[in-house]
């Protein structure tokens, strides 16, 4: 190992520089903004948690976790997502003030990278809880408003892509002999890895027919047919489960207005385990990951001891920026160089210029040591010296 | 407008892709095969073609740059990236197999393995339940067994020859390998009715074979 050198940051650790950090902020006030009008209280949580409660309870792989021990020994981890601290606040405390309860955040979260970089150790994430409605209204009104936060932030091109973790579980189920089959063939899903999947069917040996459903279903899936083609591949008492879906679509087509953008999806699977319903991810142009992905993980309360409806979404801003188109600034910079002893009369003109909402920096001439690149940073530079300001 | 970026990959496997997508019907430059040529553009089917090294096709494709690569599984078991895995096109068959000079036994007490694919060598040993001391080396792996720098090595086995032309016999099969389609997963759903189109052709091919 060579020696850290002064300049460096752990891996996949990133400074934001003023320019990307106001575009954040913009994004964050934006965003906080919308939410809000939406009847969503924000909040915060620790940076710090127990891995005993959401270290474990969390859906992100234990190798991800950035883990520490406190000074009694408890191993604790950085958080690595914000649906876990959240409903570990709300099954302790808020659900018993409001419930249902609508909770936002905007905060970073921790997932350590032990491959190249490229990707992000610390990001931000936006997001979003409904917690306490188990009815595709619930379901719905997240995806309306995921897409519409969407929109608002500036995103031109993007799409939703719509599945449920319970069609899936079902579907595979019914077509495999054990559990570990299911997992394996879930595992295959998300990666979507399409030439495993079919391989895999044979190398564990189901039965022609229970493969010929698969694939069947499979092909279904991405020529997206309509719901009623899927009832063959279920049970009648698992038929509620497209019935749900049926109705999210529904409720979808109402409220959005260039319902395009939604497609479903059944073969959707996510890694996220502790999702139960429908699940959904937001593809961007621009950005060769999901901008945010979301969905009903009613089973997350499960290990809080609580039995609620939950559903939400989480975009992450760093993606976000990926795809945003860079906003120049607007804003004017003004510098006002002063020499010695006219300090006062500068402070008197910078006040003036703040009061119209100018952004001034007040710099003593002598300790600027190269004069012009210092100015080149700026859109406007006055030098205060006898007889008043004078323009350059 | 709604154009498709394809990585490929240099050398052996781009020829018998270049095959492939022509008896698939597809409309391909000519200078495409012979030309030093980065970025090779395909007006007719509205695709422009990156050249990449092998290893390199599912960088491209993870970061997006790329909408679809042709891959070949052992670099995808190796990497691990994230990229949507469509076809199994069929082409450049060969497996991964551990080798080493006939009637020997692993070193007891540190035993090596010299390989170019350290993620692939590790997880086989890991599954057999024995560790072993990995030596990454980057070509003519059959050179570490013969001089003692390993016991075994884990490469890619295609006829046979070179190992036999060294004098090493091939002792455990790991994995079959072939080319495979793979696919940016934002493109698989932005670009989703240009991709399927792309992916249903090119499957209507491989059918016929």
């Amino acid at each position: 190992m060579s020696k850290i050198q002064m300049f460096e940051k752990p891996l996949g650790m990133r400074d934001s520089f003023p320019e990307v950090n106001e575009q954040k902020e913009y994004i964050r006030s934006t965003a906080r903004n919308f939410i809000r009008s939406k009847g969503y209280d924000f909040i915060k949580t620790p940076s710090v948690e127990y891995f005993e409660t959401i270290g474990k309870a969390s859906a992100i792989d234990e190798s991800s976790l950035f883990k520490l021990v406190d000074n009694q020994g408890e191993m604790l981890v950085l958080r690595p997502d914000m649906t876990t601290p959240i409903a570990r606040i709300a099954a302790s405390k808020l659900l018993k003030e409001k419930n249902p309860l609508r909770l936002a955040y905007y905060a970073n979260v921790f997932r350590s990278q032990r491959r190249e970089g490229g990707r992000p150790a610390e990001f931000e994430q936006l997001g979003l809880e409904l917690i306490g409605d188990f009815s595709a209204y619930g379901d719905s009104e997240i995806i309306h408003t995921a897409v519409e936060l969407v929109k608002v932030l500036g995103v031109k091109s993007f799409r939703i892509t719509i599945g449920h973790a319970g069609v899936l579980t079902a579907i595979l189920t019914n077509n495999t002999n054990t559990k570990e089959q299911v997992d394996s063939l879930r595992q295959l899903l998300v990666e979507k890895n399409f030439v495993g999947f079919e391989q895999k069917l044979e190398e564990i040996k189901l039965s022609e027919n229970q493969i010929e459903n698969l694939i069947k279903w499979i092909d279904y899936s991405i020529d997206s047919k309509s719901l009623e083609n899927f009832k063959q591949f279920l049970t009648v008492d698992q038929e509620y489960l497209l019935e749900q879906v049926d109705q999210l679509q529904r409720l979808l087509e109402i409220q959005l207005n260039d319902p395009s953008i939604v497609s479903f999806d059944f073969t959707l699977a996510s890694h996220m385990s502790y999702y139960t319903g429908m699940i959904f991810e937001i593809h961007a142009e621009g950005s060769g990951s999901p901008i945010g992905n979301g969905g009903r993980y009613d089973e997350l309360f499960n290990q809080f001891n609580e039995t609620v409806g939950a559903t939400g979404f989480g975009i992450r801003v760093d993606r976000l920026l990926e795809v945003l188109p860079k906003t120049v600034s607007v804003e004017k910079n003004t510098l006002l160089l002063f020499h010695e002893g006219f300090y006062t009369k500068a402070n008197e003109l910078a006040v003036e210029k703040r009061n119209n909402k100018e952004r001034v920096t007040l710099q003593y001439i002598e300790s600027v040591n190269d004069l012009d690149a210092y100015q080149r940073s700026f859109d406007e530079v006055l030098i205060v010296s006898e007889g008043g300001s004078l323009r350059e | 407008m709604n154009e498709l970026t394809i990585a490929m990959p240099k050398g052996r496997i781009f020829e018998e892709a270049y095959k492939l997508f022509e008896e698939a019907g597809f409309d391909l430059p000519k200078e495409i095969n012979d030309s030093r040529k980065l970025i090779v553009e395909a007006p007719e089917e509205r695709i422009q073609f990156i050249l990449a090294k092998p290893m390199d096709v599912p960088v491209f494709v993870e970061h997006g740059v790329a909408d679809i690569g042709i891959a070949g599984k052992d670099v995808l078991l190796e990497q691990l990236r994230d990229v949507h895995e469509l076809l199994d096109l069929r082409i450049s068959n060969c497996y991964i197999a551990t080798a080493g000079l006939p009637n020997t036994k692993m070193n007891e007490i540190a035993p090596r393995v010299a390989t170019k694919y350290p993620t692939i060598a590790t997880n086989f040993y890991k599954e057999k339940g024995e560790q072993v001391e990995i030596i990454e080396l980057n070509g003519s792996i059959e050179l570490a067994p013969m001089i003692g720098l390993a016991d075994r090595i884990v490469d890619i086995v295609s006829s046979g020859r070179t190992l036999k032309e060294n004098g090493l016999v091939e002792y455990e099969k790991i994995v079959d390998i072939s080319s495979r389609l793979i696919v940016n997963p934002v493109s698989y759903r932005v670009k989703r009715e240009r991709i399927r189109e792309f992916v249903a052709q090119l499957k209507n091919e491989l059918n016929k074979r």
